[in-house]
């Protein structure tokens, strides 16, 4: 396996200019983004980022087990991010493992940071994300359809979350990591804001990069999450319309 | 306690002593059926998107390499496994499948391998290597029937599924050498008995007022059966249920090979 | 001033408008509004308010509600009022001798009822009065948030569904609604209106076409 990889690491990830699948350093991959899919949550959503589709949903507020953790101020919001045993190549066997339990963390906590979770003292709020297919980028990924669906379910928020992953391949800074790129590039810097106030919710990293590397790697995660809140609010807009002005005839 | 149950158990049973069903299906009426086979292709081997009214279910097919049973050395193996999300009902708890999804799990899986619907003889690689066939069944949303719904999902995914190449004891990901050969379409069709009523698919509610059920799976003949749930059925209603089974396995195997 | 025109869709961390009187659903910051949650403006004047879209039922002093009895207690019973608290109905609005009498003869477990909510506190502690037992019919979920609309001004859209479609209906402000009819069509049709309302909530001209559908639907 290791023999594999030293092989593909000789690999150019930047051709002329251009990405593996044709990209600018600053293009992201196509995303799709949808509300209101499942009957059983009371808000969820579905993104479509490159070749990953994630779905979220949320249950509740509702009452919080066990009784002794409640918190008399505030709900308590948590999120469980799992993937589908076939959402990766090499068969993922089903369950929590170190890793999933890890971003289900930071994506409870970027959430728990927008939510009013006040409004609804001792109750729970269960953000569920499904990975059904996964390739590079899916706690961004995750981050947004788990944004979405829970302003879809009416919890209110003072702000969305956005999120994008920038990264260092063939020594150039480049937006919105592939497949190719997460496995062989040299740096991945997933970063979450909250639009309004470009306040940092989630900021991971590993590789290495200079200073000055990550000022610009930075910016250009934050340039990608503002593009992604656009496409947040159009789909939430998008969603109303039948509410506020009738169905379509 | 299920809330929902209380609120409408009632209803269902009353509208079935008329002989009708709360979303005004015939008895022997499924929702309708959508499938998209290929969801999960980037990824995986073979996948399968099964709405069933608004019940939704994702199957992938993973093909990784391993060992036969000893008992049949030249044999392919094929297990399946089935995650009840808690994204799909309020009711589902995270954690390890406890028994209502082994259940569902094993009821699918004995369909598919009684009918002998993957060819295991040709699965054979070299000596102590065989492919191996993981079915995965992903539940989304329930809105009622699962299990068929898992059933009808899990062989649309194998219809659906390409063999991985495999060169120099290494599986090479993202070539394909043919099909995986699937020799007959076995179906699911699950039958609940509401009242003095037999009707099939039944939908949230309608389980709810369910007093027992029996699933039957058939290809030309049966293949599995299962009856599940406290409460009884009497010998007749087995055989009606048997006779409405494959009527309407014959009616799905078309949407699913079509 | 206000950003946004009266019915526009807001989602939630928008800007409403800044030195406006704008409350519900909304949030403060400096002189500046901004929406909480995803939904509908309604401008009045300097005053607003955002309009919810979804969401639970959190329990509203004086709201007629549908429960069910989920246990029966010594003093009282346990009512599931479709929200994330529960609370206890006490004994003593069916009995003057909760101490001896057998509560379950009056509410037992699966009971539904209609009963009022008041002194609800910030935690959402409450009691319920007033219990009336809803026998037979059945109840469907609507979204709470558009309740109001199943009703209507002064009641009218109400009057109408019952009117039109012969059915006992009883709304609850938790977004259940108790529906009873000797004919299943007409509880049909008394079902496919009020999702009709819970689809289309915030349109406008909602209870004439509601009005319409139903004459539509009769003469068939």
């Amino acid at each position: 396996m290791e023999e594999i990889k030293m092989a593909e690491k000789d690999m150019k990830l930047i051709v002329n200019g251009k990405r593996l699948d044709g990209r600018n350093f600053d293009e992201l991959r196509k995303i799709k983004m949808e509300v209101n899919v499942l009957e059983r949550t009371v808000g969820s959503a579905y993104v479509e980022w490159g070749n990953n589709k994630v779905l979220a949903g949320v249950h509740g507020p509702r009452e919080f087990h066990p009784k002794f953790l409640r918190d008399p101020t505030k709900a308590i919001l948590t999120c469980t991010y799992n993937m589908a045993a076939f959402s990766v190549e090499d068969r993922k066997r089903p369950g929590p493992d170190r890793r999933s339990v890890e971003i289900s963390k930071v994506i409870s906590d970027a959430l728990s940071s927008v939510a009013v979770l006040e409004k609804y003292p001792n109750t729970g709020i269960d953000v569920f994300v499904e990975v059904l297919q996964a390739d590079a980028g899916t706690r961004c990924v995750s981050i947004v359809a788990a944004s979405l669906a829970l302003a879809n379910s009416g919890v209110p928020m003072k702000d969305l979350v956005s999120a994008c992953a920038s990264g260092k391949i063939d020594g150039e800074i480049v937006v919105d990591l592939m497949k190719e790129e997460d496995n062989y590039g040299e740096c991945d810097l997933p970063v979450a804001i909250s639009p309004r106030k470009g306040d940092v919710l989630l900021l991971q990293m590993d590789g290495n990069l200079t200073r000055d590397e990550y000022t610009k790697a930075y910016n250009m995660a934050v340039d990608g999450s503002k593009k992604i809140y656009e496409m947040q609010k159009k789909t939430l807009l998008d969603s109303m319309v039948n509410f506020v002005e009738g169905e379509q005839k | 306690m299920n809330i929902e149950e209380y609120l409408r158990k009632d209803y269902v049973t009353s509208l079935m002593r008329e002989g009708r069903r709360i979303d005004n299906r015939k008895l022997d009426e499924f929702r309708e059926i959508k499938i998209e086979k290929g969801y999960s292709s980037e990824k995986a081997p073979g996948s399968a998107f099964i709405n069933l009214g608004d019940t939704k279910v994702l199957v992938g097919i993973s093909m990784g390499v391993g060992e036969p049973y000893p008992d049949r050395p030249t044999s392919g193996v094929m297990t399946t496994n089935v995650e009840l999300r808690p994204i799909a009902s309020p009711l589902f708890e995270s954690g390890p499948p406890r028994e209502k999804a082994i259940e569902i799990a094993r009821v699918v899986d004995r369909g598919i391998r009684e009918s002998g619907a993957i060819d295991l003889d040709k699965l054979y690689i070299e000596e102590d290597k065989v492919w191996i066939a993981f079915i995965d069944v992903h539940v989304l949303d329930d809105g009622g029937n699962i299990l068929d719904a898992a059933g009808i999902g899990a062989i649309s995914a194998l219809l659906d599924t390409r063999l991985p190449k495999y060169e120099d004891g290494v599986v090479i990901r993202g070539e394909w050498e043919g099909k995986l050969p699937i020799t007959c379409t076995p179906v699911p069709v699950t039958n609940v008995k509401i009242g003095s009523n037999l009707v099939v698919d039944p939908n949230l509610d309608e389980e709810y007022a369910r007093e027992t059920q029996l699933t039957v799976t058939t290809t030309d003949v049966i293949n599995a059966m299962q009856k599940s749930g406290i409460g009884v059925f009497s010998s007749e209603e087995v055989d009606e249920a048997i006779e409405t089974s494959f009527k309407k396995a014959k009616e799905i195997r078309e949407i699913i090979e079509g | 001033m206000f950003n946004v025109k009266d019915r526009e869709s807001v989602i939630p961390g928008q800007l409403v408008g800044e030195n406006v009187y704008c409350t519900e659903n909304c949030l403060s910051e400096d002189d500046k509004v901004y929406s909480s949650i995803q939904g509908m403006v309604r401008v009045n004047g300097n005053r607003g308010t955002v309009i919810a879209l979804s969401g639970a039922y959190t329990p509203k002093r004086d709201d007629v509600v549908i429960g069910l009895v989920v246990e029966v207690l010594e003093c009282g019973w346990l009512v599931d009022i479709n929200s994330p608290y529960m609370s206890v109905m006490m004994g003593e609005e069916a009995t003057k001798n909760v101490m001896e009498d057998d509560l379950s003869r009056y509410y037992g477990i699966g009971d539904r009822i209609s009963v009022k909510i008041i002194r609800v506190n910030e935690v959402y502690n409450f009691d319920l009065i007033r219990p009336r037992k809803l026998n037979d019919g059945f109840i469907i979920n609507v979204n709470p948030k558009r309740i109001p609309r199943v009703v209507g001004k002064r009641r009218s859209m109400l009057e109408i569904l019952r009117k039109k479609t012969g059915c006992n209906i009883v709304v609850g402000q938790n977004g259940r609604i108790w529906i009873k009819s000797d004919k299943p069509d007409n509880a049909e049709l008394a079902v496919k209106a009020i999702k009709k309302i819970e689809r289309e909530a915030q349109t406008s001209g909602l209870t004439n076409r509601i009005e319409s559908m139903l004459d539509n639907e009769w003469r068939k």
